[in-house]
C-alpha cells in the first residue's frame, strides 16, 4: 500500500522522460491540484514527492533549470502545507516528505542549490513542525533529516540554521529535546547532530549554545547519566546470581557510550563549552555521586578502623544536604528573604536519601572515567580529590574543594546529584523567547550574599556575558561565600563536629540521623579552615616524617597518614583480598587508569609512585610539571596544588606496594581467592610503583619480587607432572598470556566483572576473570601465576627472558628451506588428503620437528621442506584396514610469543608407505620423537620451576634429573647433549642444512635412474654440501650394505635387533637407529623389484 | 504499520562504496539507473515477509560519522545486522575490511549478523577484487557473502533479506534476547501487546525465543 503503484496521473499526459523539467512541471501541477491530503490522493502525493526528489537530484547533476523551477515555484512551501494537515494517513505522507528532503539534502552537490534551498527559512519551519513523534517511523525519518542537515553544517550554512538576531537555532534545540529518547538510534542521531554542530566552531553560535542551552542540556545529560548509573547499581546489587548479565552488559555499554560522547565533546576543544560541561560533570555527577559513594556505603564502611571514619561520612552527608537545601530553597524562591525561609523549611523536611552507589560500582565507574576522559580539568580535579583531599574536605564542605579545582572557579552549579529543576524542553522554551535573562535552571534569583569570592570567578568571563546573558555567575559560589561570611575559628568548628559525633554514636546504624541535621544546619558546618590553618595542621602531622625509617615504620606512618585521606583510604583498603578480590579488582583498575591518564598531573601521582624521600625532592622543583603542562596551564591556574599540596606531600608508595605484594602473595596460595586478572593488574601496578619516577626498582623490591617468584614456582610445582597435559597446558598458557596482554580498557568494558566473582565456567566468564573450577583450571591458574610473577621479577631486575618460550623458534626449519639430506633417515610416502589429493614426499624427523620434503631439483641429495610440523603435537594413528598406512595430524610448531595460534592443524592426512614395515618404522620413529621432544620440554619446565626432588638436585641445570631413563636406543642415538649441540651447529645455515641422525635414504619409489645417480654421487654431495667435511661418515652405500647385512637377521622384533645394529656401527654420527637399520635391510629386494618393473 | 519484528541494520564500509545507494535501492526500488544518476540516502525502512511474518527493516547508514568514536560504537551496538560493503572495483576498500570487521566485532553484540557485500558488480570491466577473494574472506571470518549492484539492483533485495532471514533464525533458536531492544530487535506493537494471550502461532516463535534466554 505504501508503495502502491497506483498512478492515475498518466491520463494527464505525463511526460515520458522521468528526468526532465517537463516532468517536474507536471509534478508541480499535481501538488497544486492536491493541496488537501485525503485517503484518495495520498498515493499520488507520495509518488509525486518521490519523483520530485529524483528529478531534483538529476537536475542538480545535469540541468540547472530544474532547480530554478523548483525554487521559483517555491515548492518547499507545498511540502509545508501538506505537512501541516492533520488528516488520516498524514504520517504516511509525512514520511515520504521527510525522506524526499533527506534525499534532497544528502545528494545535492551544487553549493548554490543548497543555499537556495535553505535560504527561505522553510527548512527551519519544517524542523520546528510538531510531527507525530509517537509514530516511530516518523520519528526515525525526522531525526535522520535533522542529522542529515547537521552533516551539511559549515561556517557558511550555519547561518541558515542559526539566527544571530533572534537567537534562534531550531535545528539544535529541537534535536536535543530527543537526547534521551527511548529509541537508541534516535539518541545516537542526536549525539551525532550535537557534535556536528559544535565542531562548526562559529563563535556566535557557540556563544548561543553556551549561554542558552549548555546549562540545561548538560545538566539534563548529566542527570540522565546519573540515573542510568543508579539503575546499573541496582542491577549489580540485586544480582548476585548472574541472572541479568545481559542487562548489565547493556547498562555498562550505555554508560561507556555516555562517557565517550562526553569525551568527544571535550576533545573538540571548545573552551567555553568544556568549562560548562566540566562544571556540571564534577558538581553534579562525578564528585557527588561517584566519589562520595566511595565512602557512603554503610554496609561496607569499616567501623573500627578509624575514629573519624564514620563521623566524617556523616558530616559529609550533612554538609551536602545542607548545601542542597540552600540551593534548592534559593531556586524555589526569588526574593532573598523568602529564600532564607525556604531554606529553613527545606531543612526541616529533609528526609530524602541521598542517592549513592555501592563502593564497587563507584570504583568501576571512576576507572572508566579515568580510562576514557583525558580532559585535564576534569581528571586532574578528580584525581586530586581522590588522592589529596583529607579530612578537611568534610569540614570545609565539598564545594570548597571543588571550587579550588574548577578552572575559572565558575562553580555556578551546586554540588549534588539531583534532577535539573526544569526539564530540558522547558528550559529550551525559555531560551527560544527573546528575553535575555535566561539563566541556568538552578539559579532563578539575584545574588544575595557577599561576593568577595566571586570576583575571582567572574573576572575570567566575557564582561558582556557577565552583565547580560549570564546573570547567574554572581551566584556562582554562593555556598562558599556563605561559608566565608560565617567563618569561625577552628576550635568552634571542631567542637561542632564533635557534637555531631556524639549524636551519631547514639544511632550508629542510621546513615542519616535526624540530629545530624540540627548541628549541620549550624553555621559551623560551612566554615572554612583557612589555608594557613590547614597547613599548620598538616605541618604537625608531617614533622615526624623527615628522618629515615625502616619499612615497617614507613608503612605504619603511611597507615596513620592515610586515615586522613578518606577516599584514598577506601581505595587502598579495597585492595585487601583476604576474603575475595571483588573490590580489589576495581580499585586496581582505578589506580591503573589514574596512573596512566595523560590529563593527570604527574606530580600528583608521585604521592603513590614515589617513596617519601623522593617526594620531598620533587617538591623542591616547583617548575617541573607546570612547564610541561603549559598547554593546560589555563585550567591549572586556579589550582592550589603548586603551593598547598607540595608542603603537605605525603607518599603512600610503601603502603601501596605492600598492599599489592599482599595480593600477589595471596595468589600464590593454593586455595587463593584472587583471580588471575586481579593478579595481572596488581603485578603491573607493583612494577610501576616499585620503579617509581626513576624507573629502577630498589634492592628491597627486587628481594621481595624474588621471594614472590619462589612462592609462585612452588605453587606451580604442585602440578608438575610428567603427563602430556601439563606440558600442553604450560605452553598454551604461555602463548595465551603473551598473545593477550592485559587491556584494562577492555576489561572495564566487561560487565561480568561487576558481579561477585564466580567459579563456574558455565557463567560464560573468561577464565582469567573468574576463579578456577576443578583441578585442571587450578593447574592453569598456578602456571599463569608463575608466568606473571616471573615476568615481574625479570622486568624489575632488567634481565632478559631466556627460558621462555620453551621452544626457541630460531633454529626451526622453515617451509621452503633447502636441506642437505644426504645421509639422513628419510622414508618415502604418499600423502593422501581427505579430498583425495595425493602427494609424494619424504618424511624426515629431527629433534623437534617432522619435516616433509621433496627432492631438490638442483642439488642431488638435498630436499626442499614442504611442510614442517611440531613433533610434540603430532597425532599418530594406525590404519585398521591397511597396515601400510598411518593417519597423522600435524600441527604448526608452537612459536610462543609470535602470536601463532597453538595447535593449528597443518595437515591431517593418510600417509601411505610402501609396506607395513616402513609404516611401522615411521610410526615408531615419530612416536619416539614425540616422546623425546616432550620429555626435553618437561625438563626445561622442571628447571624453570626449580623442581629438585626427583633427581640429583645439584646436577639439575645441566643434566636431566627428571628424565626417566631413556630406552637404550635413544640413549645411544642421542647420547646426552652432544647430539643436540651437533645439530645446532649444523643448523647454523638456515636455508640449507643437513638433517642429523637420519641415515638411510630410501629411494624405492624413485626411478632407477635417480637412485643410481644418488648412489654414485652421494659421497661427493655429502662432502660438498656439508658445512664441515665428515670424512669419517659412512657413505650411503656402506650403510646400505651394512644395513643389508644386519637385515639378514630375519626377526622383525625391533627391540632385540637394536643393540646389535647400533654396536655394529661405531661412529655416533652414523649410527643407524634400530628402526632404520631394520628397514634398510628390507628395501633391497623391493627396490630391485621396482627397478625391474620400471 | 503492524509488524512482528523490527530489525535494525547498519551499513558499514569505506566511503564511496555505494552504501547509501544500496540502502535507497532496497528501500525505494524505483530509483532506476538512468542518466548515470547516483543517489543515496542515510536512512530507510521497508517491510519484508519472512516465514509468513511481516518484518520491518530499519537501515541506518553511518557515513560521515566516523570522526566520533562515541557515535560509531553506539551504532554498532544498537544493530542486529550489519552489511559490510566494499567496492569490487577498488582494491583498497577490500583491504580495509579487516579493520571494519575488527571494529564491528569489538563494539557490536556477539550475535550481530554480518553480511559481506561486494558492490558495483555491474562494473565487471573495472573489477579489481575477484569474487573468489570475497568468498574466501567471508569464509575465513564466518560471514555471508554476496556481490550486488546498487545500480542494476542485482542481489540487493537478497542481501538484505538473507541477512534478515539469518537474524530471524537466530531468534527462533533463542540466541537473541528479543526483549532487549539494545540488540537492535524490537517486537512489533501488536505482537507484544497480545503477548501470550492471542498472538497464537505468530507469537509462538517469539515467545519460545524469549523463553530460552
Amino acid at each position: 500500500m505504501f508503495r502502491s503503484r497506483s498512478w492515475f496521473g498518466a491520463a494527464w499526459g505525463r511526460p515520458k522522460n522521468p528526468h526532465s523539467l517537463e516532468r517536474l512541471k507536471y509534478l508541480h501541477n499535481i501538488l497544486c491540484k492536491n493541496t488537501t491530503v485525503s485517503e484518495s490522493n495520498r498515493g499520488t502525493l507520495v509518488e509525486s514527492l518521490r519523483c520530485i526528489a529524483e528529478i531534483l537530484i538529476w537536475g542538480d547533476q545535469n540541468d540547472s533549470s530544474v532547480f530554478d523551477f523548483f525554487l521559483e515555484k517555491n515548492m518547499l512551501s507545498y511540502f509545508l502545507r501538506i505537512m501541516r494537515q492533520k488528516c488520516g494517513g498524514s504520517s504516511y505522507v509525512c514520511v515520504q516528505l521527510l525522506q524526499t528532503l533527506n534525499i534532497l539534502f544528502e545528494n545535492i552537490r551544487n553549493e548554490t542549490s543548497l543555499y537556495y534551498l535553505l535560504s527561505n527559512n522553510h527548512v527551519n519551519s519544517i524542523i520546528v513542525h510538531k510531527f507525530d513523534f509517537s509514530d516511530e517511523e516518523v520519528m526515525a525519518y525526522y531525526i535522520s533529516f535533522l542529522k542529515t542537515l547537521s552533516l551539511k553544517l559549515n561556517n557558511h550554512t550555519i547561518h541558515f540554521f542559526y539566527n544571530e538576531h533572534t537567537k534562534d537555532f531550531p535545528l539544535y534545540t529541537e534535536a536535543i529535546k530527543f537526547f534521551n529518547h527511548n529509541e537508541s538510534m534516535v539518541r545516537i542521531a542526536v549525539r551525532t547532530l550535537t557534535l556536528n554542530v559544535y565542531r562548526v566552531q562559529d563563535a556566535s553560535m557557540l556563544r548561543f549554545i553556551r549561554d542558552r542551552t549548555a546549562a540545561p542540556y548538560f545538566s539534563n545529560l548529566v542527570w540522565f547519566i546519573g540515573k542510568h548509573i543508579l539503575e546499573l547499581d541496582a542491577c549489580v546489587r540485586n544480582d548476585a546470581d548472574h541472572q541479568s548479565q545481559q542487562k548489565l552488559d547493556d547498562l555498562v555499554a550505555e554508560h561507556l557510550d555516555h562517557l565517550h560522547y562526553i569525551n568527544d565533546i571535550l576533545c573538540l576543544n571548545i573552551p567555553d563549552l568544556n568549562d560548562v560541561l566540566t562544571e556540571h560533570l564534577l558538581h553534579k555527577l562525578l564528585v557527588p555521586l561517584y566519589i562520595y559513594s566511595l565512602t557512603s556505603d554503610p554496609a561496607k564502611r569499616p567501623v573500627t578502623s578509624s575514629p573519624y571514619n564514620r563521623d566524617h561520612i556523616q558530616s559529609i552527608e550533612a554538609i551536602t544536604r545542607n548545601l542542597e537545601a540552600i540551593l534548592k530553597g534559593k531556586n524555589a524562591e526569588v526574593s532573598p528573604t523568602r529564600m532564607t525561609f525556604a531554606r529553613q523549611q527545606r531543612l526541616d523536611s529533609e528526609d530524602e536519601v541521598k542517592p549513592s552507589v555501592s563502593c564497587v560500582v563507584a570504583l568501576f565507574l571512576l576507572s572508566q572515567v579515568f580510562l576514557i576522559i583525558t580532559h585535564g580539568p576534569i581528571v586532574h580535579a578528580l584525581a586530586w580529590i581522590i588522592i589529596q583531599s583529607d579530612l578537611s574536605v568534610f569540614e570545609d564542605g565539598a564545594t570548597k574543594i571543588l571550587e579550588m579545582y574548577i578552572s575559572n572557579a565558575k562553580s555556578n552549579v551546586k554540588l549534588e546529584f539531583s534532577k535539573p529543576q526544569l526539564s530540558l524542553e522547558k528550559a529550551l522554551e525559555s531560551t527560544s523567547g527573546h528575553e535575555r535573562d535566561y539563566t541556568t535552571p538552578e539559579y532563578g534569583g539575584p545574588k544575595t550574599f557577599g561576593s568577595e569570592d566571586t570576583d575571582q570567578s567572574s573576572c575570567d568571563l566575557d564582561p558582556e556575558l557577565v552583565s547580560t546573558s549570564l546573570p547567574s555567575t554572581s551566584h556562582i559560589s554562593e555556598s562558599s561565600s556563605i561559608a566565608h561570611d560565617s567563618t569561625e575559628d577552628l576550635v568552634t568548628q571542631m567542637h561542632s563536629i564533635k557534637s555531631d559525633i556524639t549524636v551519631k554514636e547514639n544511632m550508629p546504624d542510621s546513615p542519616l540521623p535526624d540530629s545530624g541535621i540540627e548541628s549541620s544546619s549550624s553555621k559551623a558546618e560551612f566554615n572554612n579552615i583557612t589555608d594557613e590553618e590547614k597547613q599548620k595542621l598538616l605541618a604537625v602531622s608531617s614533622q615526624a616524617s623527615t628522618e629515615k625509617m625502616s619499612l615497617e615504620s614507613i608503612i605504619e606512618k603511611e597507615i596513620k597518614e592515610i586515615e586522613k585521606r578518606p577516599f584514598l583510604k577506601t581505595i587502598l583498603d579495597s585492595l585487601d583480598c583476604s576474603e575475595n578480590d571483588y573490590k580489589a579488582l576495581f580499585a586496581l583498575c582505578l589506580l591503573f587508569a589514574l596512573i596512566n591518564n595523560k590529563g593527570v598531573n604527574t606530580e600528583l601521582l608521585d604521592t603513590l609512585l614515589c617513596p617519601e624521600t623522593e617526594g620531598s625532592t620533587v617538591s623542591n622543583v616547583p617548575s617541573s610539571t607546570s612547564q610541561s603542562d603549559a598547554t593546560s596551564s589555563d585550567s591549572k591556574e586556579g589550582t592550589p596544588t603548586p603551593t598547598h599540596s607540595r608542603k603537605s606531600m605525603h607518599s603512600f608508595n610503601a603502603l601501596l606496594i605492600s598492599k599489592l605484594i599482599a595480593i600477589a602473595h595471596l595468589s600464590c596460595k593454593p586455595a587463593s581467592k584472587v583471580r588471575l586478572v586481579t593478579l595481572e593488574l596488581s603485578v603491573t601496578l607493583v612494577r610501576i610503583a616499585m620503579q617509581g619516577a626513576t624507573g629502577v626498582a630498589g634492592a628491597r623490591h627486587i628481594v621481595s619480587a624474588d621471594n614472590l617468584r619462589g612462592r609462585a614456582a612452588a605453587l606451580a610445582r604442585n602440578f608438575y607432572k610428567c603427563d602430556d597435559i601439563f606440558l600442553d597446558m604450560f605452553e598454551d598458557e604461555y602463548c595465551e598470556m603473551s598473545k593477550r596482554p592485559l587491556n584494562v580498557e577492555w576489561l572495564c568494558m566487561d560487565a561480568a566483572i561487576l558481579l561477585p566473582p564466580t567459579r563456574t565456567p558455565m557463567s560464560g566468564i573468561a577464565f582469567a576473570k573468574r576463579l578456577p573450577s576443578g583441578e585442571m583450571e587450578r593447574a592453569r591458574r598456578a602456571i599463569r601465576t608463575f608466568f606473571l610473577i616471573r615476568d615481574l621479577y625479570l622486568k624489575l631486575t632488567g634481565k632478559p627472558e631466556t627460558q621462555l618460550p620453551l621452544t626457541n623458534p630460531a633454529p626451526f626449519v622453515q617451509v621452503g628451506d633447502i636441506l642437505d639430506l644426504n645421509d639422513s633417515d628419510l622414508i618415502s610416502c604418499d600423502i593422501i588428503q581427505k579430498d583425495g589429493t595425493c602427494h609424494h614426499r619424504f618424511l624426515a624427523v629431527d629433534n623437534i620437528q617432522i619435516i616433509l620434503v621433496e627432492p631438490d631439483k638442483q642439488k642431488l641429495g638435498w630436499g626442499v621442506a614442504k611442510l614442517v610440523g611440531s613433533l610434540q603435537d603430532l597425532e599418530i594413528q594406525g590404519d585398521k584396514e591397511d597396515p601400510r598406512c598411518l593417519h597423522l595430524t600435524i600441527h604448526k610448531p608452537r612459536v610462543g610469543a609470535s602470536g601463532a595460534l597453538p595447535r593449528t592443524v597443518l595437515l591431517r592426512a593418510k600417509f601411505k608407505f610402501d609396506d607395513h614395515i616402513r609404516s611401522m618404522a615411521a610410526k615408531q620413529r615419530l612416536t619416539k620423537g614425540r616422546t623425546k621432544s616432550r620429555q626435553k620440554k618437561m625438563q626445561q619446565i622442571g628447571r624453570l620451576l626449580e623442581v629438585s626432588g626427583m633427581a640429583a638436585p645439584a646436577l639439575a641445570p645441566r643434566h636431566r634429573p627428571l628424565f626417566t631413563r631413556p630406552a637404550g636406543l635413544t640413549a645411544i642415538r642421542r647420547s646426552t647433549g652432544a647430539d643436540g649441540d651437533d645439530t645446532e651447529r649444523r643448523l647454523r645455515r638456515p636455508s640449507a642444512h643437513m638433517l642429523k641422525d637420519g641415515i638411510v635414504v630410501y629411494r624405492e619409489r624413485t626411478t632407477s635412474r635417480e637412485s643410481s645417480i644418488s648412489r654414485s654421487s652421494s659421497t661427493h654431495g655429502l662432502r660438498e654440501g656439508s658445512p664441515r667435511s665428515r670424512s669419517e661418515e659412512i657413505p650411503l652405500e656402506d650403510i646400505r650394505r651394512n644395513a643389508a647385512s644386519s637385515s639378514s637377521t630375519p626377526t622383525v622384533s625391533i627391540p632385540q635387533s637394536q643393540p646389535s645394529t647400533s654396536s655394529a656401527l661405531q661412529k655416533p654420527s652414523a649410527i643407524s637407529s634400530e628402526e632404520t637399520s631394520f628397514i634398510s635391510g628390507e628395501p633391497r629386494p623391493k627396490r630391485k623389484g621396482l627397478v625391474e618393473t620400471i | 504499520m503492524a509488524y512482528a519484528y523490527l530489525f535494525k541494520y547498519i551499513i558499514i564500509g569505506d566511503t564511496g562504496v555505494g552504501k547509501s545507494c544500496l540502502l535507497l535501492q532496497f528501500t525505494d526500488k524505483r530509483f532506476q539507473p538512468v542518466h548515470d544518476l547516483t543517489i543515496g540516502v542515510e536512512f530507510g525502512a521497508r517491510m519484508i515477509t519472512i516465514d509468513g511474518k511481516q518484518i520491518k527493516l530499519q537501515i541506518w547508514d553511518t557515513a560521515g560519522q566516523e570522526a566520533f568514536r562515541s557515535i560509531t560504537r553506539s551504532y554498532y551496538r544498537g544493530a542486529a545486522g550489519a552489511l559490510l560493503v566494499y567496492d569490487i572495483t577498488r582494491r583498497d576498500t577490500f583491504n580495509h575490511l579487516t579493520t571494519w570487521l575488527e571494529d564491528a566485532r569489538q563494539h557490536s553484540n556477539s550475535n550481530m549478523v554480518i553480511m559481506l557485500i561486494g558492490n558495483k558488480s555491474d562494473l565487471e570491466s573495472r573489477r579489481e577484487v575477484k569474487k573468489e577473494e570475497g568468498e574466501a574472506f567471508a569464509r575465513e571470518h564466518g560471514l555471508v557473502f554476496m556481490e550486488t549492484s546498487a545500480k542494476t539492483a542485482a542481489n540487493v533485495e537478497e542481501a538484505f533479506i538473507n541477512t534478515a532471514k539469518e537474524i530471524y533464525e537466530k531468534i527462533q533458536e533463542g540466541v537473541f534476547d528479543i526483549n532487549n531492544e539494545a540488540n537492535g530487535i524490537k517486537i512489533g506493537p501488536q505482537h507484544s501487546a497480545a503477548g501470550g494471550a492471542a498472538a497464537g502461532g505468530a507469537g509462538a516463535g517469539g515467545a519460545a525465543g524469549g523463553g530460552c534466554c
